[in-house]
C-alpha cells in the first residue's frame, strides 16, 4: 500500500512531528504535523521524495476546531496518491513557515491564504498581495467564518490604483492588459522590456473574482454547487462540477452508480473535444492563421451540437448531482454521437497532417515560450503545457476517477517544451478523446443515473479530487459540513499554476511572441484606465479618466 | 513540404465550402431536451416552494402576503437555466421552454409571477393549494373540530400580517 509505505518513510524521518495520519483509501493521505516542521516535511516531499505541489489551502476552522487550518498538497503522480499535509494553527496571531524558499510553486497559493484567511507566512520569498486589491483594508480577510458573504468594509478605496514594483534598471515598462486582444479575460502583466526584448514581468490578477468559494460555504448547498461550479469557467465548466461532486463523494464515501461514472466520461472528453479544438484554432489565430482557425472552429461546432442534444445546453452541461447525473444518453443520441465522432475524425485527421508539415506556424511557434522540464517541477506546471515538456502526468491514468480506470488510452507527450510541441500535444489528445468516447459507448450498461442519497452528509469530513481538464489538472478539495454544505470548498484551476509559469517563458524573448506564449497556457482569465473620445464636428478630444468613466456607467440611465 | 501543406490546408477550406447558417434571418429550432426560458404553469402549481428550494441563483422567490395567498416570483435576473426547477417540480408546473432569444432591456419581459391562492391543512395549520378548482371554493382558514360533539367545524380567519413574512425580499422592478 503507497499511502502506507510514504506515511512510514514519514514517521521514520520525523517521528514526534506526525501528530495524526487518516488513510481513507489507497489514493489519499491526510496527514497532520507539527507546525515547526512544516518546511523540512514539505522540502522532503518535494524535493527528496519528488512529489508534484499542487495547492496550498487555508480554512478558517475557529468555529469548530478553534484553530486555523492550513494544507498542502502533493500528489506522487506514478503512484497514484495524493499527499495532504495539515497544520493546525493557533486561533491568535496564526504564523507559519513559508515553503516557498523549497517550493516555489507555492508562491501565489500562500499569498492567497494571507489574503484570503489572515494567515503570515514567514520567510515568503514576494509577499505582495495576490487576490485582494491594494485598495482593501489590512486585517480584513474575506473568508474567514465571521465575514459575511455579501460585507463590503467601511474603509474599502475602491478606486485606489495598484502599487507597482519598480523595474529593472534600463527597462522599460510595456502595459499588456487588462484588456487585450488575446486575453479573453481581465489579467495585468507589466513587461519590462529591453529593446524588444522581455526582461521580466509583474503580473496583477484576479479582477473578476467572484467570491464563488465564500457562496458555496455560506449560501449554497451541497446540490446547487456543481451548478456554480459549472460557471467558474467558460470551457472547461463541467470538470469543474465533476471534481466538486467527486471531492464530496470521495469525503464522504459516495460511490455513484456505474452508468453515472460512464456519462460523466463522456462528457468530460466531449467537453475536452471542443476545447482542445477551440484552443488549437485561437493559437493559430494569435499568430495570424486563420485559416486553420476558421477550420477548427467549423469542425467543433457538430460536437457542440451533440452536447446541446444531451444535456440541453451547449456549453453548460448542468450535469452533476452529488450521487449520480441528471442526463441519460439515450439510445438515439449515442447512435448521432458515434456519426459525430466518426465525422470529426474524418475532418480533423488530414487537417493534423496538414499543419504538423506547415513550416510556416513551426517558425513561429517553435523554440517559444519555453517550459522545460525543471520550469514544470518548480511552478508545478501541469496538463498540456507539461506534457508537451515531456513530463508524463495525466490525472485520468494517474488519479483514474469516473470511468477511466476502464477505458483505454495513451498520454500523449512530447519533448520541445514550446509552443509548437503544445499544439502538437493537443492536437493529438483530440484521437485519445475520440477513442475513450467510443470505448464508454461500447461498455456503458443500462442502470440507474442517480444514487438513492437518503442520510445527511458526514460532518468535517475531508476529500480530494484530481480531474484532467482540457488545460490541465482541476483540484478541488472539500470540507463536509453542517446545514447541508461544505465548510470549505477550495478550487484550483489548471491556470492558476501554469500562469506562474509564464514570467519564465517569456524571459529574454522578444516581446511580439508575448501574445503566443501567454496563449499558449491557454490562460482562463477584462478594465480600461481611460477612454479618448473625439467630438466630430470640431475634432476637440477629450480623455475621460477611470473615475469618470465609473460615474458614467454607474449612473443609471432615466 | 510546406508547399503540400498548404494545397492540403486549402482543400480542406474548399471542400468544406460555405457552413455558416442564416440565422436570425431564418429561425432556429432548439433539440428536445433544451434548457430554455422555464414557465410556470400557475393552473398547475401548488405552492409547494420545491423549485425555491433547489434554485443555485436565488431567482424564485416564495412568500405568503396572507393566510390564503402565496405569490411565487421567478426573477431571471441570474438565472442559469439549468432546470432543476422543472426537475423537482411534483406537478411538472415548470417546463424548460425551447426559448433562447431572451436578451432585453426591460427585466419584466423575463419575469413571472404567480398567486396563488391556498387553503389551510387542517394538521399542520400551512397552507397549500387544493388540486381541484372546486375544493378551491372551500371555506378558508383554521379548523377546530369539535371533538366532544364530534362534528367538523370551520373557522375562517386570517392571521398573518397583511405583508410579506420574509423581509428580506425587497424586489426591484425598474
Amino acid at each position: 500500500m503507497i499511502a502506507r509505505d510514504k506515511l512510514n518513510l514519514l514517521k521514520d524521518k520525523f517521528g514526534p512531528a506526525i501528530l495524526r495520519a487518516d488513510l481513507p483509501d489507497d489514493g489519499r493521505l491526510f496527514v497532520s504535523v507539527e507546525p515547526s516542521a512544516i518546511r523540512d516535511i514539505c522540502r522532503y516531499l518535494f524535493g527528496d521524495l519528488d512529489a508534484r505541489y499542487i495547492i496550498s489551502i487555508g480554512v478558517d476552522d475557529r468555529p469548530f476546531s478553534g484553530k486555523f487550518l492550513v494544507t498542502h498538497n502533493f500528489a506522487f503522480d506514478a503512484e497514484k496518491l495524493l499527499v495532504c499535509v495539515m497544520v493546525h494553527l493557533p486561533a491568535e496571531n496564526p504564523k507559519l513557515d513559508s515553503i516557498t524558499r523549497d517550493v516555489p510553486a507555492a508562491n501565489w497559493a500562500e499569498r492567497e491564504i494571507r489574503d484570503m484567511v489572515g494567515v503570515e507566512f514567514e520567510g515568503h520569498c514576494y509577499p505582495k498581495r495576490l487576490v485582494l486589491p491594494d485598495g482593501w483594508p489590512d486585517g480584513v480577510h474575506p473568508l474567514r467564518k465571521d465575514f459575511a458573504w455579501n460585507e463590503v468594509p467601511k474603509d474599502f478605496e475602491e478606486e485606489r490604483e495598484f502599487e507597482f514594483d519598480e523595474p529593472p534598471a534600463g527597462c522599460t515598462v510595456v502595459p499588456f492588459g487588462p484588456f487585450h486582444p488575446t486575453l479573453d479575460e481581465p489579467a495585468h502583466f507589466r513587461l519590462y522590456v529591453e529593446g524588444e526584448m522581455v526582461r521580466g514581468c509583474e503580473y496583477r490578477g484576479f479582477m473578476v473574482h467572484r467570491g464563488i468559494e465564500k457562496l458555496a460555504e455560506s449560501v449554497l448547498n451541497y446540490n446547487d454547487i456543481p451548478m456554480m461550479a459549472e460557471r467558474i469557467c467558460g470551457i472547461c465548466g463541467c470538470v469543474h462540477s465533476v471534481a466538486y461532486v467527486q471531492a464530496v463523494e470521495n469525503a464522504a464515501a459516495i460511490k455513484p452508480p456505474p452508468r453515472a461514472e460512464y456519462i460523466r466520461t463522456i462528457m468530460l472528453e466531449i467537453e475536452r473535444l471542443h476545447s482542445h479544438l477551440l484552443w488549437v484554432g485561437l493559437a493559430c489565430h494569435i499568430v495570424g492563421f486563420d485559416t486553420l482557425f476558421m477550420q477548427s472552429f467549423r469542425i467543433r461546432e457538430p460536437v457542440m451540437w451533440i452536447a446541446e442534444k444531451i444535456s440541453g445546453n451547449r456549453k453548460t452541461y448542468g450535469l452533476c448531482l452529488i450521487g449520480g447525473v441528471r442526463w441519460d444518453i439515450t439510445a438515439e443520441s449515442r447512435a448521432e454521437l458515434r456519426a459525430v465522432l466518426d465525422k470529426l475524425e474524418a475532418e480533423w485527421r488530414p487537417l493534423v497532417a496538414a499543419v504538423l508539415k506547415d513550416r510556416n506556424i513551426q517558425k513561429r511557434t517553435r523554440g517559444i515560450g519555453i517550459a522545460d522540464k525543471t520550469a514544470c517541477k518548480r511552478s508545478g506546471l501541469i496538463g498540456p503545457v507539461a506534457r508537451a515538456a515531456g513530463v508524463d502526468i495525466d490525472c485520468r491514468r494517474d488519479h483514474p476517477y469516473a470511468a477511466y480506470d476502464r477505458v483505454r488510452f495513451d498520454v500523449i507527450t512530447s519533448d520541445g517544451g514550446d509552443v509548437w510541441s503544445r499544439v502538437v500535444v493537443r492536437a493529438k489528445e483530440v484521437f485519445e478523446s475520440i477513442e475513450i468516447i467510443r470505448q464508454c459507448l461500447d461498455k456503458m450498461e443500462p442502470g440507474p443515473l442517480q444514487l438513492g442519497i437518503e442520510d445527511e452528509l458526514p460532518v468535517g469530513r475531508l476529500g480530494l479530487s484530481s480531474v484532467e481538464a482540457p488545460r490541465g489538472e482541476s483540484h478541488h478539495f472539500v470540507i463536509t459540513g453542517e446545514n447541508n454544505r461544505p465548510r470549505r470548498w477550495r478550487v484550483r484551476a489548471p491556470t492558476y499554476q501554469n500562469l506562474q509559469g509564464v514570467p519564465a517563458m517569456i524571459k529574454d524573448q522578444q516581446i511580439a511572441d508575448m501574445t503566443i506564449s501567454l496563449g499558449s497556457i491557454d490562460p482562463c482569465f477584462s478594465c480600461t484606465d481611460r477612454l479618448e473620445t473625439i467630438d466630430l464636428k470640431s475634432g476637440a478630444t477629450k480623455i475621460w479618466t477611470e473615475g469618470e468613466l465609473l460615474k458614467l456607467v454607474r449612473t443609471k440611465k432615466a | 513540404m510546406s508547399v503540400l501543406s498548404k494545397l492540403k490546408e486549402t482543400l480542406a477550406c474548399l471542400k468544406a465550402g460555405r457552413v455558416t447558417l442564416p440565422y436570425p434571418a431564418q429561425p432556429l429550432h432548439a433539440p428536445e431536451r433544451f434548457r430554455g426560458r422555464p414557465i410556470f404553469d400557475a393552473t398547475k402549481c401548488t405552492g409547494c416552494g420545491g423549485c425555491a428550494n433547489v434554485c443555485p441563483a436565488r431567482e424564485i422567490l416564495l412568500f405568503d402576503k396572507s393566510q390564503e395567498i402565496r405569490v411565487l416570483e421567478y426573477l431571471g435576473r441570474r438565472c442559469t437555466y439549468c432546470g432543476r426547477c422543472a426537475d423537482v417540480c411534483p406537478e411538472k408546473a415548470v417546463t424548460m421552454s425551447h426559448e433562447f432569444e431572451n436578451a432585453t432591456n426591460s427585466i419584466g419581459d423575463i419575469n413571472q409571477r404567480i398567486e396563488l391562492f391556498m387553503s389551510t391543512c387542517q394538521r399542520c395549520g400551512r397552507c397549500f393549494k387544493e388540486p381541484a378548482a372546486l375544493d378551491q371554493l372551500k371555506m378558508k382558514g383554521y379548523r377546530f373540530d369539535d371533538v366532544e360533539q364530534e362534528r367538523w367545524v370551520f373557522r375562517s380567519e386570517s392571521y398573518f400580517e397583511n405583508e410579506p413574512v420574509v423581509d428580506d425580499i425587497k424586489i426591484e422592478w425598474d
